[in-house]
């Protein structure tokens, strides 16, 4: 059966029953290679398809989803008997199509184009640069994976809309040895072929690595601090789950009643953009259809929307923010805007205090209904705004609300991964765990 | 789903055009989540996924592919792109007898979940609400999350492996939110197993629901744990999280075979205090992360991995295996057809010494006593572990004082299983899921209650 006999087929069982109904079709191909000691570690050429299926009525929704179109009877039997046990009273809907759609490129189609034997040599010179050094000991993953995504998304309101993107990225771990390991991580995504240079991304891996040699922990006690703005980018995680409007309806985030209110420092803004040139996570219409926009989450401080989809909007009688995923609501480029600082003035703005360059543990050490935060990290100690040696076997702790009040200065130097972009920011105070 | 024909001729494609090795994985999943949010069913989902993973070796070289377009015709090109990215034909005519292993059923399942009303799995959410939500005054929120799922895998390969297996899981999850004073707390606790919809009258959902509510109202008015190096003790089930992070993915041949271990070449060598003994046992009936076979069709068995500490074994597939010169330990795992196999744990545990937990926190002058763990994470490179502890208590002069909260565990782990120096009677496993290069699949964590000396606890600061 063809993708649109089985939604003919699903729109025809629903008319019947008296159910509105929204088809979510979704093909995703993946090429990636990983290379270690010398040699192609995992190659994996894939393709696959999903279809999500939606009944509506009396304002809830059941769903059902599958990767055959051979029972689109069954399929549709399941999402009605998931819709027949929902009893929550919270009011669901489709959306109608009816918005203004920004025009975007998101499907470039050059990654597609590279033949295999060139993918091939850019992990082994990625791989070989992050060996740049004889205190490497090993680099345990050197990885490229370009993607290519496709949707479509129709219902019987009249919703009927298509969406095509790729992109690819490129990650490489580089190992450094002294009297112990020290892991170096490097990534970067990119929309064209030109914008990742296998040897620069090695290079940067094995730069970190090495960075660490010689690591030692620190007294325990309050830091200023800079979150490199790859550290930043890992802790950004609590936040996301914070300005989520279905987490601040239920109790589940610190920020509910802090709308307009001042929850950062005067230097903070931050913006959800729906397209960064740089971004492979730029998205004309979010989950459920709604048109994506450029909106201020903080401006100058100052809280000045959550995010929403179409039924946490309407229960906070707002626009919908066109922010709905699959599992929830997620921005869809979270972004930082960078200050005028560059890393090193940073540092010397900084004087004495640590670099935090990595954290561990967001997904367990990390409360994102409190917002208390304890994380593994490591980076550098500074002196007298100079980096004057390497810290390892530390935790960070605090509260990331409290954190966001205590930035005194926002770097300019973006980092761009996925559907996250982010400078590196000056903290005044941090608590650090370590002798 | 398929044929035999059809697998065999997957089989002979990819050898046809390269490769000493071809497999077939072929998978069909039904599963159903269920969230319950402030007493109320909000989500309800049923999946169905259908697929096939191809994968080929040419020595130690190994190439992936998926497809979940299973007509005869794209199943035989993705065969033969796989064939051709090994490059080097070594197979001149193969001759292709299935041996059907047909192993005997150690996890039978009384109840498919596929075939238990959706209300039912509903009744028992309300339950678990209703117990958490009554549990005291203080708890502003609970979810609970149902889960269940229907594996059938069958794998073929080139050496004439045919093996299927059935993996039935059931698992339900509480959070329970307490409020005071403008401090929010999070309590958790989520039993599965590797059972259908009989688990229910196995576990008391009473009491699994009062738990989670438990550690957040503790947690609440908890001041925050203290900061810097001391005595631990962990205490047992979810607390065995510390080996499986900071020891057992270590002991992955994806991490082995690279030399990216700290336990690599160190078979036969003392690596931990004498007290500690630990295995990874997938053939326990019914448990979360049990299966007949592992997903490269091999059986499953118990590995000792370490011995009065002595490391003695390793986790291993076969890829690792033909990286390592060893044999596989029926350890290749996957979250579903789109990931390729590889080493991981199943259900793993340290197992059991002398002591009474109450004799352990007797014995110990001041630190830091975590009954209920949270999650973590390793660098295996490293060997850099951290993780949270969601319940925490002082102990002062050998009594458990008072709770503390946002406590975190950091350390190597190498280290960390010198300095274990007292080991509990009373061994018991949790459930969790593992995150790790081949997607994420259910495994059981386990100790007895133990002692670590000295571990960097990342509290605040006065």
């Amino acid at each position: 059966m063809t993708f649109n006999e089985f939604k003919d087929k699903i729109f025809a069982l629903a008319k019947k029953d008296g159910f509105e109904v929204q088809i979510e079709f979704n093909e995703e191909t993946e090429f990636s290679i990983r290379y270690a000691n010398d040699d192609i570690d995992q190659y994996t050429d894939a393709s696959k398809f999903s279809v999500l299926v939606k009944v509506l009525k009396d304002g809830k929704i059941g769903s059902s989803s599958t990767e055959t179109l051979e029972n689109p009877e069954e399929t549709y039997n399941e999402a009605v008997s998931s819709w027949k046990i929902i009893d929550s009273e919270e009011e669901n809907f489709f959306f109608d199509g009816k918005g203004t759609y920004q025009s975007m490129e998101t499907y470039v189609g050059e990654f597609e184009k590279v033949p295999v034997k060139e993918k091939i040599d850019f992990v082994k010179q990625l791989y070989q640069s992050a060996k740049c050094d004889e205190k490497i000991a090993m680099v345990p993953y050197a990885l490229f994976q370009n993607f290519v995504i496709y949707k479509k998304l129709s219902n019987t309101l009249g919703l009927d809309l298509e969406f095509k993107s790729d992109g690819a990225y490129s990650f490489a771990m580089a190992i450094s040895q002294d009297t112990s390991n020290h892991s170096g991580v490097w990534l970067k995504v990119g929309k064209k072929p030109n914008e990742l240079d296998p040897k620069e991304i090695g290079k940067k891996a094995c730069e970190e690595a090495l960075s660490l040699l010689g690591a030692q922990t620190v007294e325990s006690g309050k830091y200023r601090v800079i979150l490199r703005n790859t550290a930043f980018d890992d802790m950004l995680g609590l936040f996301r789950s914070m300005i989520s409007a279905e987490n601040v309806q239920k109790n589940m985030s610190p920020l509910k009643e802090k709308l307009n209110q001042k929850i950062g420092s005067d230097v903070l803004n931050i913006l959800d953009l729906p397209y960064h040139p740089l971004s492979i996570s730029n998205r004309p219409f979010d989950d459920e259809g709604v048109p994506t926009k450029e909106k201020a989450i903080i401006e100058n401080g100052v809280l000045k929307t959550f995010l929403h989809n179409l039924k946490t909007a309407r229960k906070d009688r707002v626009e919908p923010t066109g922010n709905a995923v699959r599992s929830g609501i997620s921005p869809i480029n979270l972004y930082i805007k960078p200050g005028e600082l560059s890393f090193n003035e940073l540092l010397k703005k900084l004087g004495n205090g640590l670099v935090i360059i990595g954290v561990d543990g967001m997904h367990s050490g990390a409360n994102p209904i409190s917002g208390n935060f304890s994380l593994g990290a490591r980076g550098y100690k500074v002196e007298n705004g100079k980096i004057v040696g390497a810290v390892e076997q530390i935790t960070i702790s605090g509260n990331f609300l409290e954190l966001l009040q205590n930035i005194e200065s926002v770097g300019n130097d973006l980092l761009v991964t996925f559907g996250t972009i982010t400078p590196s920011v000056l903290v005044k105070e941090l608590d650090i765990a370590g002798k | 789903m398929l044929s035999k024909d059809i697998i065999k001729d997957i089989i002979g494609t990819v050898l046809k055009y390269g490769g000493d090795f071809a497999e077939v994985f072929l998978e069909r999943k039904y599963e159903n989540r269920f969230e319950l949010k402030d007493g109320k069913l909000e989500k309800a989902n049923t999946r169905t996924i259908v697929g096939v993973g191809i994968r080929g070796f040419l020595g130690t070289k190994a190439i992936y592919a998926y497809t979940n377009v299973l007509e005869k015709g794209n199943l035989l090109s993705v065969a033969k792109r796989v064939g051709e990215a090994l490059g080097e034909v070594k197979v001149s005519d193969l001759v292709l007898n299935f041996d059907d292993k047909n192993l005997k059923n150690r996890h039978i399942v009384y109840f498919n979940p596929k075939d238990i009303e959706k209300d039912k799995k509903v009744d028992i959410m309300k339950r678990a609400y209703h117990f958490a939500k009554s549990f005291s005054d203080l708890i502003k929120q609970v979810a609970v999350m149902y889960w269940d799922y229907d594996q059938d895998v069958l794998i073929a390969n080139s050496e004439g492996t045919w093996a299927e297996d059935k993996r039935v899981r059931t698992r339900l999850m509480i959070s329970a939110v307490a409020e005071h004073n403008g401090n929010m707390e999070r309590g958790f606790y989520g039993p599965g197993a590797g059972m259908g919809f009989e688990f229910f009258d196995r576990i008391d959902v009473e009491e699994a629901a009062k738990r989670a509510a438990r550690i957040a109202v503790r947690m609440v008015d908890a001041e925050p744990a203290p900061a810097g190096k001391m005595p631990v003790v962990i205490s047992n089930e979810f607390g065995g999280v510390i080996f499986h992070e900071a020891v057992g993915h270590a002991l992955e041949a994806t991490s082995v075979a690279k030399g990216a271990s700290v336990f690599a070449g160190k078979l036969g060598q003392k690596v931990a205090a004498d007290c500690v003994s630990a295995v990874d046992d997938a053939t326990i009936p019914n448990a979360w992360g049990s299966a007949n076979i592992d997903d490269e069709g091999t059986p499953t068995r118990r590995n000792l991995l370490i011995d009065k500490g002595v490391l003695v074994g390793y986790l291993i597939d076969k890829l690792g295996g033909r990286r390592m010169g060893m044999e596989s330990t029926g350890s290749a795992r996957r979250q579903d057809y789109t990931f390729a196999p590889t080493s991981r744990m199943s259900n793993t545990f340290i197992l059991p010494g002398n002591y009474y937990p109450e004799e352990i926190i007797a014995a110990t002058e001041y630190g830091l006593y975590a009954k209920t763990m949270g999650g973590g994470s390793v660098i295996p490179g490293t060997g850099e572990f951290n993780f949270a502890v969601m319940e925490a208590y002082l102990i002062e002069n050998g009594k458990i004082t008072k709770p503390v909260k946002g406590a975190t565990l950091i350390g190597k782990g190498y280290e960390i299983i010198q300095k274990i120096d007292m080991v509990g009677n009373d061994l018991d496993r949790g459930q969790g899921m593992c995150g790790s290069l081949s997607g994420s699949i259910p495994a059981d964590v386990g100790q007895p209650t133990i002692r670590v000396s000295e571990i960097t606890v990342g509290g605040r600061n006065k």
